[in-house]
């Protein structure tokens, strides 16, 4: 349900770096969103739709980049991807010396403007 | 034209929260942000360290609710002040909601400012309100599967308090396979069992607030 704040977070980004930077207007997004964020993609997807109406960025197509969770273990000297949204221990030494590098991100990283 | 930019989608939001943060460090008022499931004792749980805290700390309540006003009245029918916010359909508390809702609390007055979130374990965990800490509760008939199917949360909370413990006996949760999934989703999580309803454990979870705060 909260993916419709986060589109809007996404819009009010968008249409602020647009006016600062003299574009008229928004053909694509994209965004990485992680695994472990909280956001589902489908939903975040639906909800740019409805309230990309009216917008600079009513015409763009939202492009998103899923992260898997990811992490480094330090007992094993090894990276590691899972697939679930979340690491109880070191997927390869079981061992719970880890760090958790990647899956929850929520960021802008390109736009098309024009 | 394709343009390479870097930011968080949330920028706004967290721009907001470090802004209620600055006001509240200036004023010198601790916050918690509260969060739940529907029903797992939140204002319970809020009139419970009232009763304890009252003559110890100044306190003030932000209620968040979809709808209605009853937690705020609960609150102040305790002599404590509460600003009711209704987020009108929305699922969780953002920062400029609570930048709103500031004008309403005496910051001047107070030590320590709780935030009830609207009750949902999901969508709470994403934004920032401008808190010290977020602090969560789990009741234990919700089962003991939760702290893995909504991680989250675990993971962004400094304290977990468990409620209705003195319901153990009645249901099939395993208490031991809570903690043990919290404390891996979250290994500097404090965890306290409390019964909102008996007082039981109470003692404790306000004792360590309160220092906190002090």
């Amino acid at each position: 349900m909260h993916e419709v704040s986060i589109a809007l977070g996404l819009l009010e980004f968008a249409a602020e770096y647009c006016k600062r930077e003299g574009y008229k207007g928004i053909e694509a997004i994209t965004v990485k969103i992680g695994k472990a964020s909280g956001v589902m993609p489908e939903a975040l997807h639906f909800a740019f739709e409805a309230v990309k109406v009216g917008t600079i960025a009513e015409k763009a197509c939202l492009n998103i980049d899923e992260v898997p969770v990811s992490g480094f273990c330090s007992n094993c000297n090894k990276s590691f991807t899972v697939k679930q949204t979340y690491v109880l221990s070191c997927p390869i030494c079981g061992k719970s010396s880890f760090r958790i590098e990647t899956g929850q991100e929520l960021n802008i990283c390109e736009m098309e403007v024009f | 034209m394709k343009v390479k930019v870097v930011a968080q989608i949330l920028e706004a939001n967290d721009r907001i929260a470090a802004e209620n943060k600055k006001l509240f460090k200036e004023s010198g008022v601790y916050v918690i942000n509260l969060m739940s499931a529907p029903g797992a004792g939140k204002t319970s749980l809020i009139e419970r360290t009232i009763k304890e805290l009252y003559k110890k700390l100044r306190i003030a309540v932000i209620e968040g609710d979809i709808a209605g006003t009853d937690d705020a009245q609960r609150i102040e029918s305790l002599g404590i002040p509460a600003v009711q916010i209704n987020t009108g359909g929305a699922c969780h508390l953002d920062a400029n909601m609570i930048n709103e809702a500031i004008a309403d609390v005496p910051l001047k007055d107070i030590d320590l400012l709780i935030i009830e979130n609207v009750g949902n374990l999901v969508c709470p965990a994403e934004f920032k309100v401008g808190e010290d800490m977020k602090i969560m509760i789990l009741s234990i008939t919700e089962g003991d599967d939760k702290p893995l199917k909504y991680p989250l949360m675990f993971q962004e909370s400094s304290a977990l308090i468990l409620n209705k413990i003195d319901l153990l006996p009645h249901i099939n949760a395993d208490l031991a396979k809570i903690k043990n999934n919290s404390l891996s989703l979250n290994p500097s999580l404090k965890i306290f069992e409390v019964s909102c309803k008996t007082g039981e454990g109470i003692s404790e979870w306000t004792s360590w607030l309160q220092s906190l705060v002090a």
